[in-house]
């Protein structure tokens, strides 16, 4: 395990000394087009460690908007990114696993055709076309959801997690629970649009995964034990299926990023996609590496998680722990 | 092999044939290879097959609706925008625009990133290690992002929205067609070639290619269909096409103070953003069970 743990670390640690020198050479760059700051003649490699240290330090630099701190602002908008993210995963899940697992189950049937034709429409729409249609919604139903920004702006939440559904728990002595349904109000379109994509991905995940543990020799083993359809799926077949889906699902976590940060702009919620996409349209190009370091940063330790954990609670992964020996 | 031509109902059907005699048998997927057809043969003469010039402007007919509307004219099938120019015509060039980029997208990333994957597979050491943290690292920046990083350092245009989509998505498609490759090299066939001596060109063309043909048309799939939303959405956001130039995304971000006037102006460029990934996939899922047919 510790070796195991080793290796993986020193993966990230490499991962993340590409990214650092990548962002060195943008920030740089942006220096030498731009002339934001005076340049200061210095050698490269010292350059880039004393940006390095400025990394470790925690401290990116200001805006050249509003003098914030370029690092706290990038993460608290990011925070609200994953807030949708999380919500359209959760939404998807419920949805999509269950038509994935039947459409496995009764594969190249009528119901199988159906489940698929969905998943392709969900994949082929557009993101930010369903988001521009969903924008349009109240003016066809009536203001049933609110669609734009994060919050109404009667409430004055403070910024302690950067996540506003548990930020809005915080004032329920001065607003209630009015300010937590609010902000879950102002998400559902939006993860509803982002879901489109998410449902198709996962419903296609699901029902490969499914088709390839129903053909597998156990599972036909234990039909030839006798044992009956409902138990096979539930007793065998279900956890098999399912932790395979998870690291194929990471994969897809930049796409899913990007999506989201794209619905963001639309639906012009407060996230890191609106504050880098402000940000280049007012030559505030400083936001750049640093959210790029953000958004990259947290792709590869949630990848290092995903990965730990499935060795954890998958034992076919678990050959991966001495793949080396 | 030796295939006697004496007698022409002996010979052997070659596999690619075969494939074919199986997809011409699933009549959807046919359909749909027609309509990428004609929609590449629109794009590549939309100059010549439109009834109007797509910046004619014309100050008599305004925000005309579609003709089965109520007050449409059927010299402007899907009506016309806000400066009197006719929507059909616009619709054929931004597929212009975004179809034809995304083809060429395709093309420059399937034969780098397939020559870069295969190099990557069949060699081990420091170079393909090397080569795999790079990957790694790539791979984390969402393609948006290194979109708009390209962007930022060479400006905003439609050529450049074409080279930044292009190498964001080529890391993709390196590690997927490096997955395909490795998962054949472990089969007894290949360890066979090897044991032959065969050398590594001819292990790829002989051994791995004719076998990664079902993963590689999901990847180009993919491929394919990523870029064209990326495409639509650099435009949308303004970073991707400029004015004149009529691409789908653009189109539809240009008309998006329109739309409570008439909505068709964004609904229309949007419903062939999707009719163009639906029917490509629909294609590309019936080639691929032709293939998994043909290898059963």
């Amino acid at each position: 395990m510790l070796s195991f743990l080793i290796r993986r670390l020193n993966l990230l640690l490499i991962t993340a000394f590409i990214l650092t020198i990548l962002a060195f050479a943008i920030d740089r760059t942006i220096l030498i087009h731009h002339q934001t700051q005076p340049i200061v003649q210095q050698d490269y490699i010292l350059q880039y460690f004393s940006y390095l240290w400025q990394i470790f330090s925690a401290d990116l630099g200001h805006s050249a908007l509003d003098q914030q701190p370029l690092l706290q602002r990038g993460l608290t908008f990011f925070a609200s990114t994953l807030e949708l993210c999380f919500v359209a995963l959760l939404f998807s899940c419920i949805i999509a696993i269950p038509l994935g697992l039947l459409a496995g189950l009764f594969r190249n049937t009528k119901l199988d055709y159906a489940i698929m034709t969905v998943a392709i429409i969900g994949l082929a729409l557009p993101v930010f076309w369903v988001g521009v249609m969903a924008v349009l919604l109240p003016s066809v139903w009536g203001d049933i959801l609110p669609v734009d920004g994060n919050m109404s702006l009667v409430y004055d939440i403070p910024v302690v997690t950067g996540f506003l559904l548990i930020d809005t728990l915080f004032v329920t002595p001065q607003y209630g629970l009015f300010a937590f349904f609010d902000r879950v109000a102002h998400l559902i379109l939006p993860a509803a649009v982002l879901s489109f994509f998410l449902i198709a991905e996962i419903v296609r995940l699901t029902r490969h995964s499914m088709t390839m543990v129903m053909r597998s020799n156990y599972i036909q083993t234990a039909y030839a034990k006798g044992f009956s359809r409902t138990k096979i799926v539930f007793k065998h077949a279900l956890n098999n299926a399912l932790p395979p889906i998870i690291p194929q699902l990471r994969l897809q976590l930049s796409t899913i990023l990007s999506f989201a940060m794209t619905i963001e702009i639309v639906f012009n919620l407060n996230g890191i996609g609106t504050w880098l996409f402000n940000s280049l349209k007012t030559g505030d190009y400083h936001a750049l590496p640093a959210g790029m370091l953000i958004i990259t940063g947290f792709i590869l330790m949630f990848s290092i998680a995903i990965e730990i954990t499935m060795v954890i609670i998958s034992p076919i992964r678990r050959g991966s722990l001495y793949a080396d020996k | 092999m030796l295939i006697n031509n004496g007698f022409n109902e002996d010979k052997i059907q070659s596999p690619l044939r075969y494939i074919w005699s199986i997809f011409k048998s699933k009549s959807i997927a046919v359909v749909a290879m027609w309509v990428i057809v004609f929609l590449v043969l629109v794009s590549l003469f939309a100059s010549w097959l439109v009834p109007h010039s797509p910046l004619l402007q014309d100050p008599n007919k305004m925000l005309l609706p579609p003709y089965w509307v109520d007050g449409g004219s059927i010299d402007h099938v899907l009506g016309t925008d806000d400066l009197g120019r006719d929507t059909l015509s616009r619709l054929f060039h931004g597929i212009q625009y975004t179809l034809g980029g995304a083809l060429l997208i395709t093309l420059f990333v399937s034969i780098i990133g397939m020559t870069i994957g295969a190099g990557a597979a069949l060699t081990k050491g420091l170079k393909a290690s090397v080569l795999h943290h790079l990957l790694d690292a790539l791979l984390a920046i969402p393609s948006l992002l290194s979109a708009l990083i390209l962007i930022t350092f060479f400006g905003p245009s439609y050529i450049n929205c074409l080279f930044a989509i292009a190498l964001s998505l080529l890391p993709q498609f390196i590690r997927a067609s490096y997955l395909a490759i490795e998962q054949e090299l472990n089969k007894q066939y290949i360890v066979a070639l090897q044991l032959d001596g065969a050398a590594k060109t001819r292990l790829f063309k002989y051994g791995i290619l004719p076998n990664i043909l079902e993963p590689t048309i999901t990847i180009l799939n993919r491929l394919f269909t990523m870029a064209i939303i990326e495409i639509a959405t650099l435009g949308f956001l303004g970073f991707g096409a400029q004015l004149p130039q009529t691409e789908l995304g653009s189109l539809i971000a240009n008309n998006m103070e329109l739309i409570y006037l008439s909505p068709w102006l964004v609904a229309f460029p949007g419903l062939a953003i999707f009719i163009t990934i639906i029917i490509v996939n629909v294609f590309a899922e019936g080639l691929r069970h032709a293939v998994i047919e043909g290898e059963e």
